[in-house]
């Protein structure tokens, strides 16, 4: 499937902004089920400098500064991406959780460590025997990881509510297990919490979902906005490729071709899609307007070359 | 930082390699063995003995003052009176000879050698946790692991430039390493401050005791900071948290010694990649920063968010290889106990050496044995976060009841990582000398008490090789305390390594052997110095204005008559009062009594923004912000200005003695002024804030002149020429004959009168155009003032004189009265836009978004 992707983020400020420092994580990665067509950004006012760099995760980050005045700010990011479902031999893997487990500390392969920073608490990602115990209720001794892994997504699906501006940027994972009501954010951020405080490696994933509804199903949420979900470390046997099963809490579903990848980070902060210091400014709104577009191949020319007003 | 001290009896250690016998025992004794004096303290204890303690206690008063009018001090946090609290130190230092400095030398150059090297793998190639030498949770779990630094171009030398390593000696007289400090280590220079204080309470006997001297250390490190930078003649800075800061003293006090720029994250900026420092007069390119702030506070923009200490971009430029940072970012991750049990087996496989300098015993419970053995030993171990920032204070498990060691025990089971556990150390002790009022000793023997000790010591990565500083910071545990910290209630004190040779002398961080250029350009002065200028110059002025005319009430009050004591009020209103407690209603019963408690609210009470306490307070406060570039007089008089206002009531008769005292400070803050500071930008920026205050306040005053005088108001023209110092100009042109209208000449028009307002103005617009990029359009506005003040026509104002036969009428004073609103307004609005000009992008502390 190819998907055209707008993601328009527009600042508006109450003061002068003098000087702005940013950093966008907007790019999708290039992934084995994912590849990236085409790839624009544009920000007006025109940035001072321009600086792509990989973070330690592998995203793309795209660091620059505005330094002139300016009342608004807007970073469009365009592409053009080509997503396939998750090949059937990655689903295999499927050792029991408590192996995943106690393999983690002892693997030193690059990719063994790489999984393993995704095993503990994190900036917004706390450990508690809480979390540790409704995890348990699925990841019972020996089951299967996927199985487990599915069943706690499920269960996080049914006992919390989605309510759009239930919850901010900066509510806890603490309050949405108490209170039971959130975003696809805050949803993959517990579930993430409830991994970790098991033992197990997981990490939050920034994206989209494709704009649904296909005939006779409910429109999916979190649609038409940046979307959220997260992978869990379950390497197959020795030798092969590690495989991360990805989870959408959200809407209970292993992503296929609808969820384009952004990057992926310990949590929300690490892979925030666009954030920034400004100086002056005062009080400021936001408005995010994002639009993924499954098209077909042969428009493809047409709408590369469309131009995108700002 | 703290260490403890206990004699807890605890079972042998179940793992070999971690055993350590010396918390069995006595605690060693630095000065004396078995009773008698040790060889090396002799010659301390005999000069004790010989001065006798009347003497020591005169000598330590003295610098005691010192300490005080030098403004050393320390912040301590949480407590309402902890800010610029006097930096506490004794006398007497800890000595050690130079056979066993040498030992402890090599050691710690052994250590900051091998830690240094662990740093460069940690950021490059990470070989050590792939081969297993490294646990990988010490940095995958540890928040100071800093991932955007990894791979960056960072020069080796910068990882660990200056490292501090906590010390304590066991019973058996073995050194042990508490901790490492490795972001941005304090103390240094408060140990040379102590060494210039105890030097000089004991100066015969330093003189000679070959005590190795501090000084080539500091040149060290400035020519290593210099080195790190490619560039010929690099522009280093200081990067301060602020003046909230604990050890801010001691940023303001290297950033003097060593000679660098003391900015503070507001004052930098980042552009093209590029770390600049924002001056009045535009961007300068800064190469290298010194920092003391922590690591995760230096980016808020890529590292901890919630931190506005740091500079937005800074990362970004280190990447860039633009900018160097002394120790590098992240350089913290190395500061976690947890990484102590490895160190042996690290500088083996690294270095092929043991290690010299063991750590106190320290089980990381990420390691199943050690948990294992930590949980069964949980009496005898104190428990701490494996990784300092979270923030965890120690906890010894043997105060626990049965329940709170559950409870401990279960959370270093759910993230055993997180923990470490370590042996608690019997500290050594030696002698301290208690200074105090209330110590008479009959003997003339001084009182000796034994206190635990902690000794920080400094090790400098020249870039040719590492050096130790001779000495360090020794801290004391608090009279009834087993912890050793400043933060509660301890204190320090001087280190002497006394050489086996004569020392060096010749002054090492002022080679008279190296030739040196002639510098004409004007020193780098921060917008945000050249802010705390402007208001030092303001509140410093506030505060000679209020001194003046509450000199002047107080010692008419006590036998003022009706008449006089409304004179007084009006003259009193004039002091611009927001938070007067004066009633309306000017009863002649109750005025009196009403008008003593204003007054003595607006010469005591520390909360009345309008106060004279308030303004002194703030005048030290902005000074205390650019020590570094005031010369130790002006220091020593802001603080001895801020000591001559008692905090507390005093009777009003003590007032007139204790305001002239203020006033004679601050005549001579404003004759150091003239005389003292360097034209330069601080400077005008200092006279700015002065004339502007003095004509804002004249404002005020004269205001109360446009109005007829009636019989009752005569009084007010003699304390209108006090308040301004203007009697004896008045006398030499007048005469005893006083009248308002020539009073208002000399204080509204006198051109060469220093007090009128016409000078000020003058003033204004000869300063403001001196600045750089003033504004054409501000300095007009200024000079029409001076215009409309010089066309004020004063023999239009008819005073009506009182008993005369004068049938004119009062008139003219509209004119005067508009002129004097219209002008105050000006004056506010010009000194907003010249903040805005000069000052906005430093007031304004930048915003996060997108998170």
């Amino acid at each position: 499937m190819i998907y055209r992707l707008i993601h328009r983020t527009h600042y508006r400020y109450s003061h002068q902004v003098d000087v702005a420092n940013h950093i966008a994580c907007l790019r999708p990665r290039e992934l084995p089920r994912q590849h990236v067509l085409e790839f624009k950004l544009g920000i007006a006012p025109e940035p001072a400098g321009m600086v792509e760099r990989a973070d330690y995760f592998g995203n793309t980050l795209q660091v620059f500064s505005i330094q002139t005045p300016h009342r608004e700010l807007v970073v469009l990011s365009r592409a053009l991406i080509q997503v396939r479902a998750p090949a059937p031999q990655q689903a295999a893997a499927n050792p029991p959780w408590e192996s995943v487990r106690d393999r983690l500390r002892e693997d030193r392969s690059a990719s063994g460590l790489d999984a393993y920073q995704f095993a503990f608490d994190s900036h917004r990602i706390p450990l508690r025997p809480a979390f540790a115990a409704y995890a348990r209720q699925s990841f019972t001794p020996h089951r299967l990881l996927r199985d487990a892994a599915l069943e706690l997504t499920a269960r996080i699906h049914a006992d919390f509510k989605f309510k759009g501006g239930a919850t901010s940027v900066s509510t806890t994972v603490d309050e949405v297990f108490e209170k039971r009501v959130g975003v696809c954010q805050d949803f993959s951020h517990l579930q993430i919490a409830c991994l970790r405080s098991i033992g197990l490696a997981s990490r939050y994933v920034s994206g989209y979902l494709r704009t649904y509804p296909p005939p006779g199903k409910e429109r999916a949420i979190g649609a038409d906005a940046s979307h959220a979900w997260l992978s869990i470390y379950c390497p197959g046997p020795e030798g092969c490729e590690p495989v991360w099963l990805d989870v959408d809490p959200t809407n209970n579903c292993v992503p296929r071709d609808g969820h384009i990848a952004l990057g992926w980070g310990r949590d929300y902060s690490d892979v925030s899609p666009l954030r920034g210091l400004i100086l002056g400014g005062g009080s400021h709104t936001l408005k995010v307007g994002v639009d993924v577009e499954p098209i077909e191949e042969e428009n493809l020319v047409e709408t590369a070359s469309a131009p995108a007003a700002i | 930082m703290s260490g403890a001290a206990s004699e807890t009896q605890r079972d042998e250690p179940a793992i070999e390699t971690y055993h350590t016998p010396h918390a069995l025992h006595q605690p060693y004794d630095e000065a004396r063995d078995d009773g008698r004096t040790r060889p090396h303290w002799a010659p301390l204890m005999q000069t004790i003995d010989e001065t006798g303690a009347a003497e020591l206690a005169r000598r330590w008063a003295r610098a005691e003052r010192r300490i005080r009018e030098n403004g050393v001090t320390y912040n301590v946090y949480g407590d309402p009176q902890g800010t610029d609290r006097p930096w506490k130190i004794d006398m007497i230092p800890l000595i050690l000879p130079q056979s066993e400095w040498a030992g402890i030398e090599r050691g710690l150059i052994q250590r900051a050698a091998l830690l240094g090297e662990i740093l460069n793998d940690i950021y490059c190639e990470q070989e050590l946790v792939r081969s297993g030498a490294l646990p990988a949770e010490l940095l995958l779990a540890n928040p100071a692991f800093l991932r955007p630094m990894v791979g960056a171009p960072i020069p080796a030398a910068s990882y660990l430039h200056l490292l501090a390593v906590d010390l304590a000696r066991s019973p058996d007289g073995q050194w042990w390493v508490l901790a490492d400090r490795a972001q941005a280590p304090s103390g240094a220079g408060y140990a040379l401050e102590n060494r210039l204080i105890v030097s000089d309470v004991l100066p015969d006997l330093f003189h000679h005791s070959q005590v190795r001297l501090l000084a080539q250390f500091f040149r060290a490190q400035r020519e290593a900071l210099q080195a790190l930078s490619p560039a010929a003649d690099p522009r280093i800075v200081l990067l301060t948290p602020g003046p909230l800061n604990e050890t801010y003293f001691e940023h303001s006090y290297l950033a003097r010694y060593l000679g660098f720029t003391l900015v503070e994250g507001v004052d930098l900026t980042v552009r093209d990649r590029t770390v600049f420092i924002k001056t009045f007069t535009g961007l300068q390119k800064v190469d290298v920063i010194l920092r003391r702030v922590d690591d995760s506070f230096c980016d808020p923009l890529e590292l901890r968010g919630d931190s506005l200490l740091g500079v937005p971009g800074l990362v970004d430029s280190v990447i860039a290889g633009n900018v160097r940072v002394a120790n590098a970012l992240g350089s913290g991750v190395i500061e976690s106990a947890s990484i102590m049990p490895f160190l042996p087996g690290l500088c083996q496989s690294l270095r092929g050496e043991r290690l010299l300098l063991p750590s106190v015993a320290t089980w990381w419970c990420g390691q199943p044995p050690a948990r294992e053995w930590v949980l069964g030993h949980l009496d005898s171990v104190v428990i701490k976060p494996a990784f300092p920032s979270r923030r965890m204070e120690p906890v010894f498990a043997a105060n626990l009841d049965s329940e709170g060691r559950a409870k401990l025990a279960e959370r270093i089971l759910a993230e055993p990582h997180s923990f470490v556990a370590q042996e608690q150390v019997a500290l050594s002790r030696l002698p301290v000398w208690e200074s105090g009022p209330a110590e008479p000793n009959a003997c003339g023997a001084a009182p000796l008490q034994m206190r635990p000790l902690v000794l920080r010591a400094y090790v400098l990565n020249s870039g040719n090789g590492w050096i130790v500083m001779p000495g360090g910071l020794v801290r004391v545990a608090g009279e009834d305390g087993q912890v050793v910290s400043m933060q509660r209630g301890g204190h320090s004190k001087d280190a002497w390594v006394l050489s086996d040779e004569p020392v060096d002398r010749f002054s090492l961080l002022h080679p008279r052997n190296v030739p040196i250029e002639l510098r004409h350009e004007p020193p780098l002065l921060p917008s945000k110095s050249g802010l705390n200028f402007f208001w030092l110059g303001r509140y410093i002025e506030r505060s000679e204005c209020a001194t003046r005319v509450l000199r002047a009430t107080v010692t008419r009050f006590p036998h003022a008559g009706l008449s006089e004591l409304q004179c007084l009020v009006r003259l009193h209103e004039s002091l611009d009062l927001g938070q007067s407690k004066l009633p309306k209603d000017r009863n002649a019963r109750t005025l009196p009594q009403r008008f003593q408690q204003e007054l003595i609210s607006v010469l005591a009470d520390p909360e009345r923004e309008d106060g004279l306490f308030w303004s002194i307070e703030h005048a030290y406060q902005a000074g205390n912000r650019v020590r570094e570039r005031l010369s130790l007089d002006m220091v020593q008089l802001l603080s001895r200005l801020r000591s001559s206002i008692p905090a507390q009531p005093q009777p009003l008769e003590d007032y007139p003695r204790i305001l002239s005292e203020a006033m004679q400070l601050l005549a001579s803050f404003s004759g150091l002024e003239r005389e003292n500071i360097h034209r330069g930008p601080g400077w005008l920026f200092l006279s700015i804030g002065r004339r502007l205050e003095r004509a804002l306040s004249l404002c005020r005053r004269l205001r109360g002149m446009a109005q007829p005088f009636g019989e009752d108001d005569w009084p007010f023209l003699e304390l209108m020429l006090e308040a301004a110092d203007c009697s004896m100009t008045y006398r030499s042109r007048y005469y005893t004959t006083l009248q308002p209208l020539p009073v208002l000449d000399l204080l509204l028009k006198a051109r060469p009168n220093p007090r009128s307002l016409d000078f000020q103005l003058a003033k204004l617009v000869e300063l403001y155009q001196k600045l750089a990029r003033h504004l054409p359009a501000d300095l007009e506005t200024m000079r029409e003032a001076l215009i409309g003040l010089r066309a004020l026509d004063l023999g239009k104002l008819h005073y009506p004189l009182p008993n005369a036969k004068d049938n004119a009428k009062a008139r003219g004073f509209n004119t005067l009265r508009g002129f004097l609103n219209d002008l105050e307004t000006v004056l506010h609005s010009w000194a907003r836009n010249l903040v805005a000009r000069y000052f906005s992008h430093v007031s304004v502390l930048p915003i996060k978004v997108g998170e």
